[in-house]
């Protein structure tokens, strides 16, 4: 009798203490969390204040070494100065694939043939973007990295400058890519990427297309001519991968499709009718119907919920593809998936705006040299990176957008005009992430499932291409609706 | 002031007593080991959960700022088109689950008797649970290919390549592809299961079936059937209900395009590409309340087939019972 009644004091006690456990658990939990949404905002300001004073010394400073040492990229003339320097220092990259086939172990000895005192290490790091942040926290990292996703703020603490974003930008393109409050720049590329199709040079001329298509209509009548005449797949969607149809198609959105640079970033957000029809072959709406078009006449691969992205390398090496949306980063991987790597081809997107064609580029990982290296180390370091966006030809190797303004290339877009879609206004930079979460479009952002929706749609004649642009308004408008953005355009 | 500590002194020597008393002893013992599972279980399941529930109230994405909004998210669940469109697709895995467990207990039935190389067939039915799901889904990737295996293995067998569908491409047969898939992963998990379960009715129950004559089948019926229902039971709410959670052949195989996105690969999208995340965890509690309803269905369901075969056997026994008292009435009365 009395056990039991201890027994259910007891266990009254031990289940009103675990109540009181989890009340008392939760409200710390909640207070805490509300506070700390803010608190660290506002440490995060003020360190951010404390960063940019520190910049701003810092890169005073850099300025004061720059001029003292007279260590900038522009100074340096390869093979002429830093020739008495002996040291090693040490290249970390994300390019695995290419230091297993040998290819940076090429460019190194062509750089000792130049520098033989310059002992340079390599090491390719799988996972770059997370582990290089790790490593540049223990801040012995090296010398030469490629700069990961840090602040701007942050860069002097790391970086060395290479001089001002004004004196860099007439050696090579995008040299602000990086830079801080006071103009300086911390990264050079390694390569750019441009936007545009891939294609089969032989393929075309096998078909007859004797000039590249420049509207969608010339397009679509390309890939019309490429099934006529051969035995190509005028179009390979690259379907089943998913990130082949969002990532690829969503990059076009912007200057190229409406000749405009803020338009992406600015008023895509601010617009009504951001898919409409403006009859002239322009904008997002001629952009996915092109792709619309190709699957309802045909002009795709047969099954294309089977594709493979691996196979079709090959298959655009050996002429089995006519054309392939993807950036220019690509054209080096299908020119060695096969024996014909000079049939690989690559063209500016077919929309003309006010008849001029235009391409976006950027650049890839840039170098970054460590600002906590010795004297000869920072030196030789930037005589490296120097020779190996000058000299070494990596950039073209990759068949990259060139980054050296004066280095030789074969990357061709004549009468192109090559652009950069602006970032959002200040104050509106989370504004196109709010829009896409919202309307579940998801531009630029893993919105894989719509541009798919797009191709079953044609293919199973479920739904116009009209339709699908009425609703993509629809739920752009009740996004613009909900978080109460202002419509502007 | 006095009289107050001695009463104190008199409880916490009395609690004292009852401490070191056996009876005490016991319940503090009882007590304290279950409070280390009971607080494991708290911290990893129900906490979480609740915390899950919680987010299902608010605006939120993983990071930043979180707005209360009520049951917008709820009523945004059953308002949206593809949440519940998704859960049509349950019932062509709901089909599956079907075909699957009655294939396995053909199976379980017939190996679980003396075969030749039954052991054999026992392992390569049992076979591909063992392969990784995503691995499976590679491989019907390709199988399902256009012109690649399974067209192959048709053609030889004299069909036409232009008469065969695409697989995953034709929209009324891309889904039962993949529960094709799902079925010849799991029916030799529960073939085996099956198995074990048949393994132990007595066998004496067969040569008695067999002298009354009773042939394989109605061995089946009357002997097996019975003696297993507890794990068909289980097998069968297991798999009704995971049919309504499927997700590792779509998102393998078709990466939930083209019409055979799951209700779980919605929620996913939702969760991950779009960030809604209240939305997606009303999704869940959606989900779960409609598995907890399912699962008390195919409960009463059973508990309802059960009774009945329990009636039988009750008017069996008042039958012979009946008889029994006519007899010896009978011979009372003689």
């Amino acid at each position: 009798m009395k056990l039991k009644k201890v027994t259910a004091l007891t266990l009254a006690a031990a289940m009103t203490f675990s109540l009181v456990g989890c009340g008392g658990n939760d409200a710390p939990a909640e207070t805490p969390a509300d506070t700390s949404t803010d608190a660290p905002a506002a440490d995060d300001s003020a360190d951010d204040a404390a960063d940019e004073a520190d910049a701003a010394d810092d890169s005073a400073a850099a300025d004061d070494s720059a001029a003292a040492g007279g260590l900038t990229y522009a100074s340096i003339q390869l093979g002429e100065d830093n020739m008495d320097i002996t040291t090693t220092i040490k290249f970390i990259h994300h390019k695995t694939d290419r230091e297993e086939d040998g290819t940076i172990a090429d460019l190194v000895s062509k750089f000792n043939e130049m520098y033989p005192n310059i002992t340079v290490e390599t090491e390719g790091i799988t996972d770059y973007a997370e582990d290089a942040l790790l490593r540049l926290s223990t801040g012995d990292w090296g010398d030469v990295m490629f700069i990961p996703a840090v602040d701007a703020a942050d860069l002097s603490t790391y970086y060395l400058p290479y001089g001002t974003v004004e004196e860099m930008s007439e050696l090579v393109n995008f040299a602000d890519q990086w830079k801080d409050a006071a103009g300086n720049c911390y990264g050079v590329g390694y390569m750019g990427n441009a936007q545009g199709i891939l294609y089969n040079t032989k393929v075309f001329a096998d078909a007859g297309i004797t000039e590249l298509p420049k509207t969608p209509d010339e397009f679509i009548d390309a890939l019309q001519a490429i099934k006529d005449n051969t035995d190509a797949i005028p179009l390979y969607t690259n379907y089943a991968a998913g990130w082949t149809m969002g990532g690829q198609w969503d990059a076009f959105l912007g200057a190229i499709t409406t000749g405009d640079e803020t338009w992406l970033n600015q008023k895509f957000a601010h617009t009504a009718e951001p898919f409409k029809d403006n009859g002239d072959g322009t904008g997002a709406y001629a952009l996915y119907k092109i792709l619309y078009d190709a699957v309802e006449q045909g002009l795709i691969e047969d099954d294309y919920t089977t594709t493979d992205w691996e196979g079709c390398k090959a298959m655009i090496n050996n002429g089995e593809i006519g054309t392939m949306v993807l950036g220019s980063w690509a054209i080096a991987q299908m020119k060695e998936a096969g024996d014909h790597p000079d049939d690989i081809g690559y063209m500016p997107f077919p929309i003309t705006v006010n008849g001029q064609q235009y391409t976006t580029a950027g650049p890839d990982y840039c170098y970054g040299i460590n600002v906590n290296a010795s004297d000869d180390n920072k030196a030789a370091a930037m005589t490296f990176v120097k020779f190996m966006v000058e000299e070494s030809g990596w950039c073209d190797l990759e068949g990259g957008y060139p980054i050296s303004k004066t280095a030789p290339t074969s990357f061709v877009f004549d009468g192109v005009n090559v652009v950069t879609n602006v970032t959002a206004l200040t104050g509106e930079e989370d504004v196109m992430n709010e829009m896409n979460a919202e309307s579940e479009l998801s531009f630029n952002a893993g919105g894989d499932a719509k541009v798919q929706s797009i191709v079953e749609a044609a293919a199973t004649g479920s739904e116009s291409f009209d339709d699908i642009m009425a609703d993509w308004t629809e739920r752009w408008n009740a996004a613009q609706e909900e978080l109460g953005i202002e419509v502007q355009y | 002031m006095v009289a107050q500590a001695n009463t104190v002194g008199t409880q916490k020597k009395g609690f004292l007593q009852w401490a070191r008393s056996r009876k005490g002893q016991q319940a503090i013992i009882i007590v304290a080991f279950m409070i280390i599972p009971l607080a494991l279980l708290f911290t990893f399941t129900y906490l979480p959960f609740g915390k899950m529930v919680g987010y299902s109230f608010m605006k939120m994405k993983y990071a930043g700022a979180r707005t209360f909004v009520g049951w917008k998210n709820y009523a945004s669940v059953f308002s949206r088109k593809d949440c519940f469109s998704a859960l049509k697709l349950s019932l062509y895995y709901m089909g599956g689950s079907i075909v699957q467990l009655v294939l396995a207990l053909y199976l379980a039935t017939v190996l679980s008797f003396k075969v030749k190389g039954g052991n054999v067939f026992k392992g390569f039915m049992f076979f591909p649970y063992l392969i990784n799901g995503i691995a499976i889904g590679f491989i019907f990737k390709f199988f399902y290919t256009r012109g690649f295996v399974f067209d192959t293995v048709l053609q030889w067998c004299g069909f036409q390549l232009d008469n065969l569908p695409y697989w995953l491409k034709d929209q009324s047969i891309n889904n039962i592809s993949l529960v094709g898939t799902s079925v010849w992963r799991y029916f030799g998990q529960n073939m085996v299961l099956f198995i074990g379960a048949i393994m132990s009715v007595d066998s004496e129950l067969y040569e008695a079936a067999m002298l009354d004559g009773a042939n394989r089948f109605q061995q089946f019926i009357y002997i097996i059937l019975p003696s297993i229902k507890t794990i068909v039971t289980l097998n069968v709410i297991l798999s009704i209900t995971g049919s309504l959670s499927a997700f590792e052949p779509p998102y393998v195989i078709t990466d939930g395009a083209n019409g055979t996105a799951t209700y779980f690969i919605v929620m996913h999208d939702i969760a991950h590409t779009q960030q809604k995340v209240g939305l997606a965890s009303a999704m869940a509690v959606v989900l779960l309340l409609i598995i907890f309803v399912a699962t008390i269905l195919q409960k009463l369901f059973f508990k309802y087939v059960f009774r009945n075969s329990e009636d039988e056997d009750f008017n069996a026994t008042k039958r012979r019972d009946k008889k029994l008292a006519k007899y010896a009435d009978r011979k009372a009365g003689r």
